[in-house]
């Protein structure tokens, strides 16, 4: 018995074995999705794996304090400049009090006494880290006849109306908290350069920590919830014009992408069924196959999710996608092997002879589609992106299933007394359709290969230029309060752009001091010789257990007792106040027991407190583990070229030091070639599987030829329509092409076998042309429902793949059909002796 | 020269409005004496003292301080230069004692100065409104400081400026004020907290000719500069004289940095 007859078999004597195994299969799959299921919301893991700069990016993510900081900033109107500014303390006041607020940072530490303060408190540390020659230098200062020249320079200088002796005495009454701080502020400029005020006064930004316990996707749902809420009442005693409170962050990100997958989860699919469902209704006008469909669609979203669960452990958001592309591919097959079914109802064969003659003659058709589909999207393997190789797999597995499912189960829901209505004008129109490109196939290529020439004549010229946007903007969701928030920030405070950052990780405090040395002594020449505009260090932070022991030796040799003596002179001598000097005795005293072999020397970790503004800086610098380190560089511009990005990585690194560069922009812009290569090479490797597997297919040259020219034409097609309605490629809807060519070529593969095998080439092209067309519009209508996705990087593919697949139907009923009719032309079969099959199939 | 610390002081509050020296001085005579009044000496002199006070300093409306502000800024208009010799009196928390200077200053409106302090550290400090160098010929060294980064020194620039010029103080200070014979006195109070972190309060003194002849500066930390002006004259100042080079030599440092 053939394989088509045993599915009859099946499916109309044994439905309860059927329906028990649909069954079994259904509780599998939703006992595996229920007791495993674990959703991946990192946007970073749909980034391709073998980059070093996302691997950065990825650290820098999760092992970073600054990852649970929010930026806070009020945007004024022009008139209310200096409400604002009386405004900020008492917004940055009623963040304090927030449950979820850790500290604010509401204006540069240095211009505050406690951040002052702050900082001698940690100067011994540093005093001590200081490398052996400018330790010398700075502890000569406590020479007694250095003390007294210092403090009557400083008189003298007062006298003369200079502000500076003030300044530095207020910081520094002794003169070595400057030299032990010159390292860390040399490093710290670039931070505290960063105004929290736009040149025009209107923005003020309020950098803030939270406390959320984890940076998952529900946590941090949890956090913005709040942080909303206050949002709400903030500008309560406000009491000028607009003012809006925007906020950004990473927990700000991950709240609204995790929120927006809901959406993109319920809109998609739901906008995909219901297209999908009216295009089989409006074909077949039928309730119960659509329904089947239905279910058994549903049955490989089930199976589709459940394996990859099981292969995966967790699948990532951009699977969201996985159950829309589904069931606009797996809705092909249901609607060919109906239409093939009805057709043979039509022509007088009962139900079961109906059901093996559709899965007969199509079955090779469907396995060959799904073959194709599948390994289009397994394609997405090599994207090396975590979220794209799910997607992949996930819809390989799903249109698998698809292709099993549609030629067995769903005959369960056709029932046997089934007939196709009487009056069928879509079946009508292709007909007559056929009937004239059968007659006039030059006609229709007349009219149809100018209209492709010319899209090809706009898709190779460069004049015409299809948009690459590889800014972080193009990842972002669509209307993102967060990403409008940053963009406001970007674009009040343009100092402010994205730095690149060197991650770095040692072994031991030594190491890690010797290797931020290294590259400190390197950047800085780089910045002297004007390749980078600036940059920053933990280098002054990094402290070297060699350089203080060796110091706090020498500190031994300090005459303390003659030191204080002397300043207390010199004091008297200028008339000092000896009140205003008393943290200069305080600190001869620390230096004194630091002589000490006994002494601990205090980390400046555990002298600084917890609500200091400092942390703000040094949580950028310093991952949980405090041998992990970034640095930062500033470039004279965004990074936004490959020139830019390879003049970096070439002239940044130290040999022999470790580091990774990364940062959002110089991470997309090192994923440009990556993208490319996808377009280009994944693209080609793909048609040459096609063209391989249509030549095996085929075995003939000149239809192998027509399709191969219908795929180029369809691709050319889907570019220049790119162009011309200016939807821009990002570096992930790139993907768009292969799976263009996986699903376009299917629809030749349908009409060509049928064209190749059918002794009754009108009767057999109309009856495969209508389901083609359907199965095309819902796959059309499948990709676009993808377009009311927030997830830019969904839409966007929806979008692309949409617009491919119309030139790829279009290019097939109007290009390959009739050229296929010109190069190997067939008679119209005599129609009187039609009653074949069903003398072969009646009982 | 060297100023008397006690004499400005003395001069300053008896100039105040808030002190009726010569009635309040127990060196001079009691007034309610020679009228037979002693009984009743206690009332009369309280109402005495406050027809005084309301005769010598009344209290000026917002509207009152708008016209005078106005006056002063056509005044600055016919007038945009201003020269003046300067004594100047500084307390800070860093000295056990007050420090004087003095010298000459020379303005150009909107914010251009020049300040010759002389004494045994003699400076010259000269701003173009962005940029404020402070030479010191006796060290050769130089300080340049790049103005409105809210730093310590802005609000000594602020003192001058204002003072000098009284340019859009209605939108940086709240402003009280008092008319007496002798002039007008002016309480500035900074609006914004960041100048409010740089000082508390400018009392302002004009004369009716309008020009700003006592200044003092009280800052957060208790640090107050008190500055007398004098002799004041408005010949045309060249544009040289707001322009610094340093010379060949010098030692420059950037206090604060770029």
């Amino acid at each position: 018995m053939r394989f088509s007859d045993t599915v009859a078999h099946l499916v109309t004597r044994h439905r309860a074995l059927m329906w028990t195994a649909v069954a079994l299969i259904a509780a599998a799959c939703i006992a595996i999705l229920t007791t495993r299921m674990r959703l991946d919301t990192e946007v970073l893991n749909l980034l391709p794996r073998g980059f070093s700069s996302v691997e950065g990016l990825k650290t820098y993510n999760t092992d970073f304090a600054q990852t649970r900081e929010l930026t806070f900033a009020l945007l004024c109107q022009p008139d209310d400049i200096d409400r604002l500014e009386e405004f900020a303390p008492k917004f940055a006041d009623k963040i304090r009090a927030q449950p979820w607020c850790v500290r604010v940072l509401a204006g540069s530490p240095m211009e505050s006494p406690e951040g002052i303060h702050d900082l001698q408190r940690i100067a011994l540390p540093l005093l001590l880290n200081l490398e052996p020659g400018e330790f010398d230098r700075a502890i000569s200062i406590l020479e007694p006849q250095r003390i007294q020249q210092r403090l009557a320079q400083l008189r003298r200088e007062i006298e003369g109306g200079s502000p500076k002796p003030e300044m530095e005495l207020t910081l520094d009454p002794l003169g070595l908290i400057a030299p032990s701080l010159k390292p860390f502020a040399g490093s710290a400029a670039m931070e505290t350069d960063q105004p929290f005020t736009s040149p025009d006064g209107t923005m003020r930004i309020f950098p803030v920590v939270t406390n959320q316990p984890s940076i998952s996707a529900f946590d941090c749902q949890k956090l913005m919830k709040e942080v909303n809420a206050f949002r709400a009442s903030a500008i309560e005693g406000w009491d000028g014009g607009k003012l809006e409170v925007l906020i950004t962050g990473r927990s700000a990100y991950v709240a609204e992408i995790s929120l927006s997958m809901r959406h993109d989860i319920v809109a998609t699919v739901l906008s995909s069924i219901a297209l999908v469902g009216a295009v089989f209704f409006i074909g077949f006008r039928r309730w119960l196959p659509l329904l089947g469909m239905g279910i058994a669609l549903g049955l490989c979203c089930l199976i589709g999710l459940a394996a990859g669960l099981l292969i995966f452990h967790r699948l990532n958001m951009v699977t969201v996608g996985f159950c829309a592309i589904l069931v606009g591919l797996g809705v092909d097959f249901a609607i060919l092997i109906y239409g093939r079914y009805q057709q043979a109802r039509s022509d007088g064969a009962v139900h079961r002879a109906a059901i093996a003659d559709a899965i007969h003659s199509l079955g090779r058709a469907i396995f060959f589609g799904a073959l194709t589909t599948a390994v289009g999207f397994l394609a997405l393997v090599l994207s090396n992106s975590s979220g794209f190789i799910q997607l992949g797999v996930l819809i390989a597995i799903g249109i698998s299933a698809a292709g099993i499912l549609m030629t067995t189960i769903f005959f369960l829901f056709v029932p046997p007394r089934s007939r196709p209505p009487a009056r069928d004008w879509i079946l009508h129109a292709v007909q007559n359709y056929v009937q004239r490109m059968l007659r006039r196939p030059g006609t229709i290529l007349a009219l149809s290969a100018p209209i492709l020439l010319a899209l090809l004549i706009v898709a190779i010229l460069p004049q015409v230029p299809l948009t690459f946007d590889s800014s972080a903007r193009s990842m972002e969701p669509k209307h993102s309060r967060a990403g409008t928030a940053l963009s406001l920030i970007m674009e009040k405070m343009p100092v402010r752009w994205e730095p690149v950052l060197g991650v770095l990780r040692a072994a031991n405090a030594q190491q890690l001091h010797d290797y931020w040395k290294a590259l400190s002594q390197h950047w800085a020449q780089l910045q002297r010789d004007g390749k980078i505009k600036g940059f920053s260090t933990p280098s002054a932070l990094a402290l070297s257990p060699r350089d203080m022991q060796r110091n706090r030796a020498q500190l031994a040799h300090v005459d303390f007792g003659a030191a204080r003596v002397a300043l207390q002179n010199a004091l008297t001598e200028n008339r000092f106040s000896t009140a205003a000097f008393a943290s200069a005795f305080q600190f001869l005293d620390e230096l004194q027991a630091a002589t000490a072999p006994s002494f601990t020397i205090p980390g400046w970790r555990a002298q600084l407190p917890p609500q200091s503004a400092w942390w703000f800086l040094i949580d950028r610098y310093f991952g949980h583990d405090p041998l992990l380190t970034t640095g930062f560089v500033t470039t004279h511009a965004p990074v936004t070229t490959q020139a830019q990005k390879n003049e970096l990585a070439r002239e940044l690194p130290v040999p022999s030091v470790p580091i990774t560069l990364s940062g959002w922009s110089y991470t997309l812009t090192d994923l440009v070639p990556w993208s490319h290569r996808q377009l280009l090479l994944i693209s080609a490797l793909m048609a040459v599987f096609d063209a391989s597997l249509l030549a095996i297919l085929y075995r003939d040259g000149r239809l192998w030829l027509v399709q191969v020219l219908t795929l180029a034409l369809a691709i050319a097609a889907m570019i220049a329509s790119m162009k011309l309605v200016q939807l821009p490629l990002n570096l992930l809807n790139v993907l768009a092409f292969r799976l263009v060519l996986a699903i376009g070529v299917d629809y030749g593969i349908y009409v060509l076998l049928v064209w190749q095998r059918s002794e009754d080439v009108a009767r057999d092209l109309a009856g495969v042309t209508k389901p083609v067309t359907l199965a095309g519009l819902t796959a059309i209508a499948g990709f676009g429902s993808l377009g009311w996705a927030h997830n830019p990087i969904l839409s966007g593919l929806g979008l692309a793949c949409a617009i491919g697949l119309f030139w790829s139907l279009a290019a097939t009923i109007f290009f390959t059909l009739p050229a296929a009719v010109m190069v190997k032309p067939k008679l119209p079969r005599d129609r009187s002796d039609e009653t074949l099959l069903e003398r072969q199939h009646a009982h | 020269m060297r100023i008397n610390n006690k004499a400005v002081i003395l001069n300053a509050a008896k100039r105040s409005r808030r002190i009726p020296w010569r009635y309040l001085s127990g060196s001079r005579r009691d007034p309610s004496a020679s009228l037979g009044m002693t009984a009743k000496r206690p009332f009369f002199l309280f109402l005495f003292l406050c027809s005084v006070v309301s005769a010598r300093a009344q209290t000026m409306s917002p509207a009152d301080i708008k016209g005078l502000l106005a006056r002063v800024r056509e005044h600055r208009a016919a007038f945009p230069n201003l020269q003046a010799d300067f004594e100047e009196q500084r307390k800070i928390h860093l000295l056990d004692e007050p420090i004087t200077s003095s010298g000459k200053v020379f303005f150009q409106a909107p914010n251009r100065f020049r300040l010759e302090r002389r004494g045994n550290s003699p400076s010259i400090t000269v701003s173009d409104g962005s940029l404020l160098w402070i030479y010191y010929p006796k060290f050769k060294s130089a300080e340049r400081y790049a103005l409105g980064k809210r730093s310590p020194l802005d609000a000594a620039i602020t003192t001058i400026t204002t003072a000098l010029n009284l340019q859009d103080v209605e939108n940086m200070f709240h402003i009280i004020g008092n008319k007496s014979d002798a002039g007008y006195d002016l309480e500035l109070t900074p609006r914004n907290p960041s100048m409010k972190r740089i000082f508390q309060k400018l009392q302002l003194r004009l004369n009716n000719d309008l020009f700003a002849d006592r200044t003092e500066m009280i800052q957060p930390n208790g640090d107050h500069i008190i500055t007398i002006y004098t002799n004041p004259a408005h010949a045309a100042l060249p544009t040289s004289t707001f322009e610094f080079t340093p010379p060949a030599g010098t030692d420059i440092s950037t206090p604060l940095g770029k």
